[in-house]
């Protein structure tokens, strides 16, 4: 301070005019400044995952897990199939409109849909056998069965998997509590 | 009649005109569900009586120095009043759009008339550029407010119809200044009109764009993006002619023209950066930004209005002048902002969508309940028509089993957060878009030779 060195008053270095402009510009630089820091530029929309990369299992330590991770890979496999994003193709087989509507704009009919929800299926079976998660002793009959499984059945099977599961189980009989047990 | 009823009246016909440009932001999204228009369709509401505004000040102006200020005036609120009776009983948008066009004329010849009439009720030019101005803002600030309160309160007719009665108590006593006119065919001479202050008014279209579109878009992101209702959206924008209030005091501190301006246009540009960079959905974060943006405008909206008008004749010529920058920039700003916004709105729907679905998708809930939710998800969607929806509905009934109901409840305040980051991101592009509009006026404040009054 100069001014008071010298003995004389000290003075500000702007005026009220000069004063109200920097006030300004530091409040402003404030305000962008706190909100930057606090995340103000951070946001990302939630990635959308491409449905032909695998998709990691984790361990289904239930009937109802492995169905769940099961009908995961299948609208992944099918939605992979017509080269969509799983979760358009969810939204796609909730209802019947939503299909028709769908299939109106992919240009696809039944037969090539059922195409790919069972191809869907099929690369579902491979990743729970990849993933330890099912036995080949219960993926090659499920594998043969769900290459001709008609469409309807097909889209049951992804909205729940467990009632597969239970058939299989069935099918096999005496021996089908094994199921459970060829869970890892 | 005394001059303060006069100039009382005055007043009002000023801030009941100028809060016409923006008493309608929040009854908007009313009025395009109940038109079935949308956004874009919407904006036109505020874009007509902007745009007719602008275009009518300065011819409206010269009427006013042939016809005689008074009568012009009465003319005028006359047409805005019955004007506004034909937008409280439309059917469409097309005839409200017709209607807020007509209103648009009339209003400029009222609030352009009103700056001839103002100097024989207040005493001076100068006294009278300032209660123009202030009224001006007052109205401006107030609008939004009021016109939301109403809309919630009785409906977006009533914003509207409840103008004509208070223009014609503003008409009445301006029509004995038009008889008096009519009687003596005495009208103001015709003086040589000045060159207009481009820079001044150049800059006042340009911050008129900025503050337009933050209004408008804050308005958008209360409403359809968090989902407030009109009367609570219009309680957090009260927060911007408070600040406005403030700014006022502040400016009357600071003598110069220019420096009140330059800090008014930066404080307009960070407030807007603010609202661009807004950390969370939440409407206690938008009031820091609001109150930069409202003491912004109160500096640089009377600043650069005293500065065009300053030392200029014939006043009602220069305040044309003034009338048509700030609401020709109010109709850049709209149209600019609105195509950038409702894109970035679609995409961010687009998003929320495919989001919505991941989330639900990943959650450890059954693969039946999964899908249900979906198509519950979509069709909510759908039935909000475009609106950010509130989507507790579509996870009731909760579930029985105690595992997938408490899955369930987390999903869906993991889908919400979704919904509101992504609505709120939605209109940053929009919003630093016209920050930087309120920090490019700096160049032509910069540039003026003539700021200082």
């Amino acid at each position: 301070m100069s001014g008071a060195a010298g003995g004389g008053r000290w003075r500000l270095p702007l005026g009220p005019g000069g004063l109200l402009v920097a006030a300004a510009t530091l409040a402003s630089l404030l305000l962008i400044g706190a909100y930057l820091a606090a995340g103000g530029a951070s946001y990302t929309p939630q990635e959308i995952r491409d449905p032909c990369e695998p998709r990691p299992w984790s361990d289904p330590r239930s009937l109802a897990e492995l169905a769940n991770q099961f009908s995961s890979s299948a609208l992944d496999g099918a939605a992979c199939e017509l080269g969509v994003s799983r979760e358009r193709l969810a939204r796609a087989l909730a209802d019947e409109r939503a299909r028709e509507r769908f299939a109106r704009r992919l240009g696809i009919d039944d037969a090539r849909l059922a195409e790919a929800i069972r191809a869907g299926l099929v690369r579902a079976v491979d990743d729970a056998e990849e993933a330890g998660a099912l036995s080949p002793l219960v993926g090659v009959p499920l594998r043969s069965t769900l290459e001709r499984i008609p469409l309807e059945q097909a889209i049951e099977l992804l909205r729940d998997g467990r009632t597969l599961f239970e058939d299989v189980r069935d099918f096999l009989g005496p021996a089908g509590g094994l199921l459970e047990r060829l869970l890892p | 009649m005394t001059r303060r009823p006069r100039a009382s009246a005055l007043a009002l016909a000023v801030g009941l005109v100028l809060a016409d440009s923006s008493v309608v932001v929040l009854a908007l999204p009313e009025i395009y569900r109940d038109l079935d228009a949308g956004v874009t369709g919407a904006s036109w509401v505020l874009i007509s009586f902007n745009l007719a505004l602008a275009l009518a000040a300065l011819p409206a102006a010269l009427l006013a120095r042939r016809l005689g200020p008074g009568l012009t005036a009465a003319l005028g609120l006359a047409a805005f009043a019955g004007a506004g009776l034909a937008c409280g009983v439309a059917g469409s948008l097309s005839t409200l759009i017709v209607a807020r066009c007509v209103q648009g004329v009339g209003g400029a010849a009222a609030v352009t008339a009103a700056l001839e009439l103002l100097p024989a009720s207040v005493g001076s030019e100068r006294g009278a550029a300032r209660l123009w101005a202030a009224a001006g803002a007052t109205g401006a600030a107030l609008g939004p407010a009021v016109g939301g309160a109403l809309t919630e309160l009785v409906s977006w007719q009533a914003v509207f119809l409840l103008q004509a009665p208070a223009a014609l108590a503003a008409a009445t006593p301006i029509l004995a200044v038009a008889r008096d006119e009519m009687a003596t065919r005495i009208v103001p001479a015709g003086a040589p009109t000045g060159r207009p202050h481009l820079a001044a008014n150049l800059a006042l279209a340009m911050v008129s764009a900025a503050i337009a579109a933050a209004l408008f878009l804050l308005v958008l992101l209360l409403i359809e993006g968090w989902r407030l209702t009109p009367i609570a959206a219009a309680a957090v924008v009260s927060a911007m002619p408070a600040a406005a209030l403030l700014g006022g005091r502040i400016g009357a501190r600071v003598a110069p023209a220019r420096p009140r301006a330059t800090a008014g246009a930066i404080l307009v540009a960070g407030g807007l950066a603010g609202l661009a960079l807004l950390p969370k959905a939440e409407v206690a974060l938008t009031l820091p930004p609001q109150a930069l943006v409202g003491v912004g405008l109160a500096l640089v909206l009377s600043a650069l209005t005293e500065t065009a008008l300053a030392g200029r004749a014939p006043q009602a010529i220069h305040g044309g002048w003034t009338i048509a920058a700030r609401h020709a920039g109010v109709v850049i700003g709209l149209l600019v902002m609105t195509p950038l916004f409702v894109s970035d709105i679609a995409e961010q729907r687009r998003d929320a969508i495919d989001a919505g679905t991941a989330v639900i998708l990943d959650a450890r809930v059954s693969p039946l309940l999964k899908l249900e939710l979906a198509d519950r998800l979509t069709d909510r969607l759908e039935r909000e028509q475009g609106r950010v929806p509130t989507i507790g509905p579509a996870f009731e009934p909760l579930p029985e089993d105690p595992e997938d109901r408490a899955a369930v409840v987390r999903l869906r305040g993991e889908l919400q957060d979704q919904l509101d980051r992504g609505a709120t991101h939605a209109f940053t592009a929009s919003f630093l878009f016209a920050a930087l509009l309120g920090l490019a006026s700096l160049v032509p404040i910069g540039l003026a030779r003539e700021v200082e009054l």
